[in-house]
């Protein structure tokens, strides 16, 4: 039987004189008949990928140039000639499997939020030596220094109480303690207000608002430090940084040649889920430690109810995209 | 599928003609090249999709074998006088080149978060290797283009590269080194606040001012080095167009501006006296911000980029071809908001019938006009010899022509 022929354009790469071709494929070469004839292996031409529009152009290797504007003769003879599509064009040809493979990222993007980017960023975390995670914290805590916080005003006496109280609580629950924290009173702005947080690193930041917030409770201040505590021994402070690259980065792949205002709120989104999950964690931290400490998690119930009356005082956005479960949620939490 | 035909084509002249009367001959051959764009959306839907998925699948390895598919599709839908463009980028030379610069910018954001000042020398460093990356990268995709099966090629020098981007490497050094010696530490207040305001905002503004220049000698690189047999092209806009364009730009921005402006003099004392829920207020406010922005965003884009495109086309031409844009910026303007609008809906999935939409639009204001006869062309000598170490260092970036 005789291999199916096809009549084209074919360009020798020299010039642009279109010579009138035919060609047909026999023993894994391609010959072609341009008043003289050339034959060439099958494997070194580049062919054209079928798709419905556009012209089939398939390329030899010594830089000349097949062209066909008659697409469909191009697939006819292609099919006859048994060149085969690669995997992608069949499924890029298939409405079937462009809805399959459109589930496929849905389901690999969550699977990569959900499961991917923490255990990179646990991996991460674990091989990091923990100078590096020192060295970020301090630097942090420097740049915080120089533009946003102020030396605390609390009286020494008064700061080396809760230090102290805070060591014992700790040297309660050896299982739940860091290598190395450190606490570090400031004072802060009003935005800041009663506030605690914790570096990479083990450096705790408490400001004197909270000092004054719960200067009738120490034992909820404790409760805070421990909760500052958890986020230290669990690392969340890398851990977020890594994990929020990561979504940064995926949303990038996805919407990033668009639109970096679009592929920051993913990752936005995804970042405060995580943080959510990091609270929760934390505030399991301090139940455990308060309760080895032999003092009631209920403690900190004063703590959330001075934080909801000053948010009920406070005018501002109501915060839709919280970076924290919801009260009712830790209240009943610590209650138990 | 929608197929767009931009202007007619005279019939051929004779071939009898160039031997009966050679002096005349020549302008025999002048004739207008149809310009199509075939693709389509809904088959570039399917090709983006399955593209997105396997780049994602890779964690991004993917991208260079997607883009060598996505600019294969829209050359081969892109005719001029019958003839598609080809694209015959090799995807593993181009996965290579993208392996080096993910290296290098995962080096250049990570000295950033380390120290500033290693921040800083590797914003220098790539700076200072950003106009040969830029220039390799154009012989790259030039190199890779052809018609006809006759490559396209750049010939740009790399002194030129250079040279262009003086006009805004320069006010962005000063700017540096102005920072560098006398800004005041963190935190600490400038000790002569009017001296300080010079040395930051004088380069600044220097910049601003010298970007149409900067910008005209890019173009002018650009557009002068492409080479199609043995036509070289030359861009012939003068560097007080580019100053007009700027200004004009300027004005036509200014207008959603004003009507910003306006809206917030009427809303905020509104808001003040408390006719509006706090709530209600915030919520009206940052959406009619979010919507002043997408508007001043899309009516600016779309008039600088189709001015641009306009402007170095016009006036782009060599012995043989000449070029010309007519792209309404009006036109660009609708385009990109009913773009947006139902990217946004759709949540992205409508961005490649966007593409398409866009692309045909600026192609279809595309004239190409040539005085020759182009059987007669061919590949010019040494033309075929590409600068290697150039081309390989262009895998790193594709460069749009500005189309």
């Amino acid at each position: 039987m005789d291999a199916p022929r096809l009549q084209l354009d074919y360009f020798d790469g020299r010039s642009a004189r279109p010579q009138a071709a035919e060609i047909w494929l026999s023993d894994g070469h391609l010959h072609l008949s341009a008043g003289a004839e050339a034959q060439y292996a099958a494997r070194d031409v580049r062919w054209p990928e079928r798709q419905r529009h556009g012209q089939r152009q398939a390329q030899l290797p010594d830089g000349g140039l097949l062209s066909c504007a008659d697409a469909a003769a191009w697939d006819s003879w292609a099919q006859g000639s048994g060149l085969r599509d690669t995997v992608t064009v069949r499924w890029m040809q298939s409405w079937r499997r462009v809805l399959l493979a459109m589930a496929l990222l849905l389901a690999f993007l969550f699977a990569c939020w959900r499961w991917g980017a923490p255990l990179a960023a646990d991996l991460i975390v674990r091989a990091l030596p923990s100078s590096a995670a020192h060295q970020i914290g301090s630097q942090s805590l420097d740049y915080l220094d120089q533009h946003w916080l102020k030396p605390s005003t609390v009286d020494t006496a008064r700061r080396e109480q809760i230090a102290r109280r805070f060591e014992r609580l700790v040297a309660a629950s050896p299982a739940d303690a860091p290598l190395r924290y450190q606490l570090h009173f400031r004072a802060g702005d009003k935005l800041l207000g009663p506030n605690a947080f914790a570096l990479p690193g083990g450096e705790i930041v408490l400001t004197d608002a909270l000092v004054e917030l719960l200067h009738d409770s120490p034992d909820a201040l404790q409760g805070v430090l421990a909760h500052e505590l958890g986020h230290v021994q669990h690392q969340h402070g890398l851990r977020m940084a890594l994990q929020a690259g990561l979504v940064g980065a995926l949303a990038g792949l996805v919407v990033g040649d668009f639109s970096a205002l679009l592929a920051g709120l993913p990752a936005l989104l995804a970042q405060q889920a995580y943080s959510r999950d990091f609270e929760r964690e934390a505030d399991a931290q301090a139940h455990r430690m308060l309760r080895r400490a032999g003092l009631s998690p209920r403690v900190m119930l004063h703590f959330f109810e001075r934080i909801a009356a000053i948010e009920a005082r406070q005018t501002g956005v109501p915060a839709l995209l919280s970076s924290h479960p919801a009260t009712p949620e830790r209240i009943a939490f610590f209650s138990q | 599928m929608t197929t767009l035909t931009a202007g007619i084509s005279p019939v051929r002249a004779p071939a009898f003609a160039h031997s009966v009367l050679p002096d005349l001959a020549t302008t025999r051959f002048k004739r207008r090249l149809d310009i199509e764009f075939s693709g389509s959306g809904s088959e570039y839907f399917r090709i983006w999709i399955v593209n997105l998925l396997l780049t994602v699948v890779t964690l991004g390895l993917y991208l260079p074998f997607a883009k060598a598919r996505r600019l294969s599709y829209f050359y081969a839908n892109t005719l001029i006088d019958g003839q598609a463009l080809a694209f015959h980028g090799n995807p593993w030379r181009m996965f290579r080149g993208f392996l080096l610069l993910a290296l290098l910018m995962l080096a250049y954001g990570v000295a950033g978060r380390f120290s500033p000042v290693a921040g800083l020398i590797a914003f220098g460093l790539l700076c200072a290797v950003w106009p040969a990356l830029w220039r390799a990268g154009l012989q790259f995709r030039l190199s890779n283009t052809s018609w006809r099966g006759l490559p396209f090629s750049f010939r740009g020098d790399l002194a030129g590269a250079y040279r262009c981007m003086l006009p805004t490497y320069l006010p962005a050094m000063l700017m540096v080194v102005c920072q560098f010696l006398w800004a005041p530490a963190p935190g600490a207040q400038p000790e002569d606040p009017a001296f300080y305001a010079l040395i930051t905002f004088g380069p600044l503004l220097l910049l601003f001012g010298l970007l149409p220049w900067g910008l005209a000698l890019i173009k002018r690189y650009q557009q002068g080095g492409y080479v199609y047999a043995d036509q070289q092209a030359t861009l012939s806009t003068s560097i007080g167009s580019f100053y007009s364009l700027a200004l004009k730009g300027l004005l036509v921005t200014l207008v959603p501006v004003a009507l910003a402006g306006v809206g917030a003099a009427v809303l905020i004392p509104l808001i003040k006296s408390g006719a509006l829920g706090q709530t209600a207020a915030i919520v009206l406010l940052a959406g009619l911000g979010l919507l002043a922005y997408l508007l001043l965003l899309v009516i600016m884009m779309s008039y600088f980029s189709a001015r641009m495109q306009n402007l170095v086309w016009c006036k782009t031409g060599s012995s043989a071809l000449q070029f010309d844009s007519q792209l309404s910026a009006r036109s660009l303007g609708w385009l990109n908001l009913k773009n947006w609008v139902l990217t946004a809906i759709t949540l992205g999935l409508y961005r490649p019938f966007a593409a398409i939409n866009t692309t045909q639009l600026r192609l279809s204001a595309m004239k190409v006009t040539v005085d020759a006869d182009m059987d007669e062309w061919v590949t010019q000598a040494g033309a075929a010899q590409q600068d290697a170490a150039g081309e390989a260092a262009g895998d790193f970036f594709g460069i749009d022509m500005g189309l």
